[in-house]
């Protein structure tokens, strides 16, 4: 519950520093999102060959 | 009747563009209530149009577009409350083409909100219903361009793609449709997803009519003429196997009238496809945040439950997301090079399952379920990522339902996708089958499977 509560803190702290101001229903809409995806960033982020550089908006 | 048929009915004077247009209105206005196909029908401008069409490739043809296309003077509301007031003074660069060429815009299509997901269930205007069976969704974004091709209530339409939203209402609705590849059509005029993999793209009911759609649109784009003979095609296998297993099995099929028409078939594994969700996420979520920033700053409250999780997730993530997404998806795209270094196309099934019913959450798929838009995304986004042209054409049903097989091309090799899926149906009948609309005494429609 506590972990939950600090989360949804962080995220409203961000969201504010934005401008923009989410209620509690939208963050805890959010979290499972944020859950799936972060970690699977950090495992593409350790797996990328080093000295890759981002491809261009244009580019395939 | 095909829009190819139709176009030439028109040239030759056995119909007249009014006549033409008048006959889809009436279409639209008893049928339109069952479906839900239409935000907005431009009946009075239609028809004055239609009477100044100019004589080209599309003379008199009427179509629709999606409600994120801009048609000067009508609403692009794109299914959402925040634009309701939302009139453009200009057409999008493809309107303005498809009117050079001499199409009628019968209106604006219902779409997923600011065509943001996979269901066009829109809270503003309510579901787009599929034609054959009105209880389930049509899929999405696209899914009133989708409903509205497979109940013939435009010769032809418009649809956008950023990770599916052509491709998956193209297949739950038994149409064709095809994402071209990005950066063939311009985007001047469209309401934004992702600047990286928004793209604009035709569904109608066959190849050959998406062709002529995208001649009209796109000014680089020359069709092929021809057969399939000697083309290379990788089966990707991994997806036939996620694939529930009637669906696989159609898609199947499908691959062995291709054979039969002397394509040579591989079975093939296609590169970082578990990690290709991801990577496209990281790039899409951060670039839809920013598109609408301002009116998560003023609207919050005014998205739709599901659009605005996505939208703050985008605004959420950390910084460093976009970069990596774009670090991965050059890895990724030089790993698909080298596949069509052997390759002159892919396929796969377009989706593992039919049509969901509408308001349906989870899935089952190989029988575990799991969320609809998980279990879209490992079959529409690989080849999002690279911007490639995939055309999704359908191939048979499961429970009398449309399944789709995808069509997957090098980039800007657009015509080549359409030679082969008009080939196919050219040997096969898939793509004329149709649901059948049925009027009662009073005029309401319903429709029943053909």
């Amino acid at each position: 519950m506590g972990a939950k509560s600090s989360s949804l803190d962080l995220l409203r702290q961000l969201a504010a520093r934005q401008g923009v101001f989410p209620t509690d229903e939208d963050l805890e809409a959010v979290l499972p999102f944020l859950e799936a995806i972060v970690p699977a960033l950090e495992e593409l982020e350790r797996t990328l060959p080093p000295g890759t550089a981002p491809a261009e908006v244009s580019q395939s | 009747m095909s829009l190819a048929g139709l176009a030439e009915r028109l040239r030759v004077g056995e119909l007249s563009p009014r006549e033409a247009t008048a006959s889809y209105l009436e279409r639209i206005e008893r049928a339109n209530p069952h479906l839900n196909a239409y935000i907005t029908v431009r009946a009075e401008e239609a028809l004055a149009e239609a009477e100044s069409a100019p004589r080209g490739a599309l003379y008199g043809v009427p179509l629709a577009v999606k409600d994120v296309i801009d048609v000067a003077g009508t609403p692009t509301t794109a299914a959402s409350r925040i634009l309701a007031d939302n009139v453009p003074q200009h057409d999008a660069d493809c309107v303005a083409r498809l009117r050079a060429a001499g199409a009628v815009i019968l209106g604006k299509l219902n779409t997923h909100e600011f065509a943001f997901g996979a269901t066009t269930t829109s809270p503003r205007f309510g579901p787009a219903r599929n034609p054959w069976s009105t209880d389930r969704i049509c899929g999405g974004s696209s899914g009133g361009s989708g409903a509205a091709a497979a109940a013939d209530l435009a010769a032809g339409t418009l649809g956008t793609d950023t990770a599916g939203s052509i491709r998956i209402p193209a297949c739950f609705c038994g149409v064709t449709g095809l994402r071209p590849s990005t950066g063939l059509v311009s985007n001047d005029g469209v309401v934004p997803v992702s600047w990286t993999f928004d793209a604009v793209g035709p569904i109608a009911r066959s190849a050959e009519d998406c062709s002529l759609l995208l001649e009209a649109i796109a000014p680089r784009y020359r069709p092929e003429e021809g057969g399939v003979r000697g083309l290379r095609i990788g089966v990707v296998e991994a997806l036939f196997e996620r694939a529930n297993p009637d669906v696989a099995a159609v898609a199947s099929m499908a691959l062995d009238e291709l054979s039969a028409l002397g394509v040579r078939l591989e079975r093939t594994k296609a590169p970082l496809l578990e990690q290709a969700a991801t990577i496209l996420q990281a790039v899409m979520l951060p670039e839809a945040a920013q598109a609408h920033l301002g009116w998560l700053r003023t609207r919050l409250e005014d998205y739709g439950a599901d659009v605005r999780a996505r939208l703050l997730a985008g605004l959420l993530l950390p910084s460093t997301a976009h970069v990596t997404g774009q670090r991965a998806r050059r890895w990724y795209c030089d790993g698909l090079r080298r596949l069509f270094d052997r390759f002159d196309l892919l396929a796969a099934p377009e989706m593992p399952i039919v049509a969901p019913s509408i308001g349906e959450q989870t899935v089952e798929v190989n029988a575990k379920s799991i969320p609809y838009r998980l279990c879209l995304m490992p079959f529409n986004s690989p080849w999002t990522l690279a911007g490639l042209p995939v055309l999704s054409v359908p191939c048979g049903f499961v429970q009398g339902l449309p399944v789709g097989l995808a069509l997957v091309g090098r980039r800007f090799h657009d015509a080549t996708v359409l030679r082969t899926g008009r080939a196919f149906q050219e040997a096969m009948d898939w793509h004329e089958r149709r649901p059948t609309l049925a009027f009662d005494a009073d005029g309401k429609a319903s429709y029943t499977r053909g």
